[in-house]
């Protein structure tokens, strides 16, 4: 589904963030990418969903490099749950979920039967149809994140990839959301990618884990791998 | 379809009341050149006006994903302002002032540019920083910079320039003529057409930039779009009527709070028709309250707005406690 091959990513050739990284993750599986503050991740998730071009090296989408990829067809490939808090603006559950279907909708931003129709499942699927008429500061962080889950469902993209989504909830929230994860990567085989400070959550759900290191060094490979080098000295 | 029916009413008044009632004359060609020579040039001037800059806050709110921005709050009417000051003197230096439409076509373009300047400059602190606070005490210390600057020339024009803009810069509704007219709505209406083709978009950005940008909208086009769109109906209303204050602000935060959708396709119709609807009733108020003279609108606009956004303000702060 998505190959790295020797990529280096950053915002200039002299702000270079992270060099020759490889990976492969295919559908269907949750990969979990985890490091500390600062290693790349969030350059990387920039990287991934093409708003920064990889400096060096290849990065594959369905076998085809991403700069062959208009913003508008990335939009129907890749789908982004970001930590920030959504609100405001009579933003309502519903209305962020349908927000998924933006890529496919008309200029004059009306929702076609089908598109209302994906939009509901889309929440039956999270379990948040009873939240569909709520405003969006009326939710807990927990919910919020699934209404963004949602969101993503909406927009039928066959990748997901998620930067920190359990950073504001409380243990059991943040289970519910790992559960969900895993559920559409067997259910629906989508691609999901998690990047997390929580280690044992991603050990425990993570069907393959990115770890990035300082000076460039990174390991992905599976969970019972990866964890020993987590460990403190 | 309410509100539809509160501009015509709303019309229908300003064309009614006034300094002389209406229906006193018996003369039928006095009577006639009253409606039709300065009412009704007015009532359209305050339906445009009101319209335009109620649009333009709810698209600079859109932007910034802020419910305080408005032309005015962020310093784009006093961008206007001031080039427009600096083309009365420049016309008035090179002769030209007597010449009708060269004038008020470079007095125009003028205060599109200072629009475009102050809306670009915002903009681009916006990017930098991405703290809404910060795009507000910039947009405010730029109005104050601006008006400074307005206020220096004024202290340098001659006694001629000087009289124009001092009753320009009062802001007012009733200064236009069919002859303007024909300039401001074909060229309102173009945007508002515009603006209308922007409501997906819009939608996105409510969530923010990197969800739409992920939603496969082009931010950088759209952010481009706004500026030129607030900055065309801003400049074109300020050129002819003056700072207008508290419309950009007020009305898009009424429409939200009165209509109950984030959805930019019947928020932009809403704004439209409010703006309509807060500006002529303005004007009404202005006619009812005054009979030998006329208050200027700006201190009805700010008397109705200014109480609305701190109102606001209370309430977002009380929320977020």
């Amino acid at each position: 589904m998505i190959e790295l091959k020797h990529i280096s990513i950053g915002y200039s050739a002299g702000n270079v963030v992270f060099s020759d990284l490889s990976a492969h993750f295919p559908a269907g599986r949750l990969i979990g990418l985890i490091g500390n503050n600062g290693v790349g991740k969030s350059t990387l998730i920039k990287t991934l969903c093409g708003y920064l071009s990889p400096l060096k090296g290849e990065y594959l989408i369905e076998q085809q490099s991403s700069d062959r990829y208009t913003i508008q067809k990335l939009s129907t490939l890749i789908s982004i749950v970001l930590p920030e808090k959504i609100t405001g603006f009579n933003l309502r559950a519903y209305d962020v979920v349908a927000a998924g279907r933006i890529p496919y909708i008309n200029t004059f931003s009306t929702l076609s039967p089908e598109d209302a129709r994906i939009a509901e499942e889309s929440m039956e699927t999270i379990g948040i149809s009873a939240l569909k008429h709520k405003l969006m500061e009326e939710l807990s962080d927990g919910q919020r994140q699934k209404v963004m889950i949602a969101k993503s469902l909406a927009q039928q993209t066959p990748v997901i990839i998620l930067d920190e989504p359990t950073a504001f909830l409380d243990y059991r929230s943040k289970h519910q959301l790992f559960d969900i994860l895993k559920k559409l990567c067997g259910e629906q085989n989508k691609l999901v990618l998690v990047s997390s400070h929580d280690l044992d959550l991603v050990f425990a759900y993570a069907d393959r884990v990115l770890l990035l290191e300082p000076d460039h060094q990174f390991t992905f490979d599976s969970p019972s791998v990866v964890k020993p080098k987590t460990l403190l000295p | 379809m309410l509100l539809g029916v509160l501009v015509a009413l709303a019309f229908a008044c300003d064309l009614v009341f006034g300094s002389v009632n209406l229906f006193s004359f018996k003369d039928s060609v006095m009577q006639h050149t009253i409606l039709f020579d300065i009412r009704l040039p007015k009532a359209l001037t305050s339906l445009f006006a009101g319209s335009a800059l109620a649009l333009c806050g709810l698209l600079m709110q859109s932007l910034f994903r802020n419910p305080l921005a408005g032309p005015y709050v962020l310093g784009i009417s006093s961008g206007a302002s001031l080039f427009v000051s600096i083309a009365i003197i420049a016309l008035n230096l090179a002769g030209l002032s007597s010449f009708y439409y060269l004038g008020k076509s470079l007095i125009t373009l003028s205060s599109i540019g200072g629009a475009l300047v102050v809306t670009a400059v915002i903009t681009y602190v916006a990017n930098r920083s991405r703290n809404n606070i910060t795009v507000l005490l910039v947009g405010i210390m730029l109005a104050q910079i601006l008006g400074a600057l307005q206020g220096l020339i004024e202290f340098i024009a001659s006694a001629e320039s000087l009289k124009s803009f001092v009753v320009w810069s009062m802001g007012s509704v009733g200064n236009t003529s069919f002859k303007d007219l024909w300039l401001i709505m074909p060229l309102c209406l173009a945007v508002f057409a515009v603006a209308f083709t922007m409501a997906r978009p819009l939608n996105a950005l409510l969530l923010n930039e990197q969800y739409a940008r992920n939603l496969g909208v082009n931010v950088d086009k759209t952010r481009i779009r706004i500026i030129l769109v607030t900055a065309i109906l801003t400049g074109v209303i300020t050129a002819f009527c003056g700072p207008i204050a508290f419309v950009g602000i007020s009305v898009p935060i009424m429409c939200r709070l009165l209509f109950k959708t984030p959805n930019h396709l019947h928020q932009i119709t809403y704004c439209i028709l409010m703006g309509a609807v807060v500006l002529l009733g303005c004007d009404v108020i202005t006619q009812v309250i005054s009979s030998a003279f006329t208050v200027p609108i700006n201190t009805i606009t700010t008397i109705v707005g200014s109480p609305i956004v701190i109102w606001l303000i209370f309430k977002t702060r009380f929320a977020q406690s």
